[in-house]
């Protein structure tokens, strides 16, 4: 397979094989970016200020708002958004875990936390699609990319000031322990990696992006007297999960939280969600 | 100034955090504002679980959106209230965790499931807005100023109530019963919004003579139901036989006071009411789980990370 440099052409003109290389690519996104979302909302009106309730809302909606411009995209494949989400399976999701987690009651270190190791990892993520040969992934990443500066803004002030005593940091170093081998999640190659690479989908393997981020994270986290399990040849020394998500395993959590989101749904036996927007880009 | 030249000088926007006020005045204004902004934060709370339970993206953006905006209201409104100088916000945070803040009744109530949220964001909030309306013209100008962009932004949400409503009522026969169940649930609690009538109102006379006040619960009651029982209509919905409703030849409509629960009433007011009680109680819960948050940001520069340089303002 030779590297598509003059770009991919219109949905409907793709190859099999190209149009599954796409999705491969899209769907984690779309599903991480709506999963992160909604264990975010279940901070709105419990978080610790007025102000940080605004915030970490601002945040929720950004990511939902990034999860319906990556659906799109899946849709013009001919997926409905019932499809996709409301009528789907719960092992049809592919998010990578660590956004299904739990959150702990009152737990804002974990909020931030999972903010930061996700937005970090993001921000790389959509920097590697900046120069993709799928032109419509192109059109939505210098948007997507500047709210993303602002989550991570927003994550590493917070990361700053939770450190800044010592029960802060003993809440975050807890939060750090429990998501760090859940963050490497973000980095689990699907059967489509090679593909993906290949056709310039994305500009950067998922193995270079682990590299990069560890080389963020693990430094910053440190200079804030945070350890993280990674040696000093940059060697990561704890196991990926049993369930990583990507390939549509998932942890115990993640039944009751689609089960809970689906209920509406399923209660009124809709068979459409109802649509507001005709176009997300219209946002 | 005292109370006599208050009473003369009362107007629309008339007084501001320079103006001298008396003692009277500034305690009649901090519980009117403090008790609205406590119905934000409470009505954000009762309707928090739907984000999760909406049954689309857009909706889920929107009621995510709609909750955020409460809080903001919250926000605005305790800052209008502490600008009094009476009670500062954290007073007023705390005094609502504790169930000594008082909110509106039909925040009391629990609510359960998503058909049940026309309720709040069509017909309460409905009603709120008419009596927000009036108050851009209320005397405490910092309060009258918040009004104008809750008002701008409770548009918004009325319009998003509105369409909910429309889906169940147009939608299948059993989205119709579900949401004409909900109607006949909330119907009284709903009627009961403004309060009793002006002449059983404690602190009527004394909020309108200062220009608190601008207009009275009877005539905001009659131009809410000048404006949603046609509406409730057009969406097919049944009103119910009791509480009774005559309308008068003049097209005035008069409820009958005595169909309507009033002890309940009152035990909601004073915040006795088991559901709401719960509600209280469960965000008091919340709220105090995250106090190590607060504590942590008024104890700052013990630690590697108070050297950054880069302090959380974004982070607010």
């Amino acid at each position: 397979m030779s590297t598509e440099t003059t770009g991919l052409g219109t949905p409907e003109d793709l190859t099999d094989a190209e149009r599954g290389a796409v999705e491969a690519e899209l769907r984690p996104l779309a599903d991480g970016e709506f999963v992160l979302a909604e264990r975010y909302t279940e901070w709105q009106v419990r978080a610790p200020t007025l102000e940080s309730d605004l915030a970490i809302s601002n945040i929720a909606q950004d990511e939902l708002g990034h999860a319906r411009l990556w659906y799109d995209l899946l849709e013009d494949f001919g997926y409905t958004e019932a499809a996709l989400i409301w009528e789907a399976n719960p092992e049809d999701f592919q998010h990578p875990t660590l956004v299904e987690l739990p959150l702990g009651e009152g737990d804002w270190a974990d909020a931030i936390v999972r903010g930061y190791l996700y937005d970090t990892y993001e921000n790389l993520h959509l920097r590697a699609l900046e120069g993709t040969s799928y032109p419509w992934i192109a059109d939505r990443v210098g948007k997507v990319l500047a709210e993303e500066d602002y989550h991570t803004q927003h994550a590493r002030n917070w990361l700053s000031r939770l450190c800044e005593d010592d029960p802060g940091r003993e809440r975050v170093r807890k939060a750090l322990d429990r998501l760090f081998p859940y963050a490497l999640t973000l980095f689990a190659e699907t059967e489509h990696e090679a593909a993906i690479v290949d056709m310039g989908i994305r500009t950067e393997s998922l193995a270079d992006m682990r590299e990069e981020w560890l080389g963020v994270v693990v430094p910053h986290l440190d200079s804030l007297g945070l350890s993280v399990p990674v040696s000093e040849d940059g060697e990561v020394l704890v196991d990926l999960p049993d369930q990583v998500g990507t390939d549509g395993s998932h942890t115990e959590h993640w039944p009751e939280l689609f089960e809970e989101f689906t209920h509406t749904y399923r209660e009124l036996e809709l068979g459409e969600p109802p649509r507001l927007l005709e176009d997300p880009d219209e946002v | 100034m005292d109370i006599g030249t208050v009473t003369e000088r009362a107007s629309p926007r008339q007084f501001g955090p320079k103006d001298d006020l008396p003692e009277e005045y500034r305690k009649a204004a901090t519980r009117m504002i403090q008790f609205h902004a406590n119905s934000e934060i409470m009505g954000a709370y009762l309707e928090r679980p739907f984000i999760r339970q909406a049954p689309s993206l857009d909706r889920k953006l929107a009621f995510s959106a709609k909750v955020q905006d409460e809080i903001g209201h919250g926000q605005l409104l305790y800052r209008a209230a502490e600008n009094l100088g009476v009670k500062t916000r954290g007073q007023m945070l705390d005094e609502l965790a504790n169930g000594e803040g008082k909110f509106l009744n039909c925040f009391h109530y629990p609510m359960t499931e998503w058909w049940e949220t026309p309720m709040i964001g069509f017909f309460v909030d409905g009603a709120a807005m008419r009596r927000q309306a009036t108050l851009k013209k209320t005397s405490w100008e910092p309060y009258a100023h918040a009004m104008d962009k809750i008002c701008f932004e409770e548009g918004f949400h009325i319009k998003h109530g509105e369409s909910i409503l429309r889906e169940l009522a147009t939608g299948s026969r059993k989205e119709q019963e579900l949401v004409q169940d909900a109607f006949e649930e909330w119907w009284p609690r709903i009627l009961q919004f403004f309060g009793p009538t002006d002449d059983q109102s404690t602190h009527h006379d004394f909020a309108s003579a200062v220009g608190l006040k601008t207009m009275g619960n009877d005539e905001l009651r009659q131009a809410f139901l000048n404006a949603y029982l046609p509406k409730a209509r057009k969406y097919g919905l049944e009103i119910p036989e009791y509480p009774r409703i005559n309308e008068g030849e003049d097209g005035r409509y008069e409820v009958v006071e005595d169909d309507l629960d009033w002890d309940e009433f009152w035990q909601i007011a004073k915040n006795d009411y088991g559901p709401g009680r719960q509600q209280i109680d469960s965000r008091k819960a919340a709220r105090e789980a995250v106090a190590w948050v607060r504590e942590s940001m008024e104890t700052p520069g013990s630690g590697p990370g108070s050297d950054t340089g880069d302090t959380p303002q974004a982070a607010d």
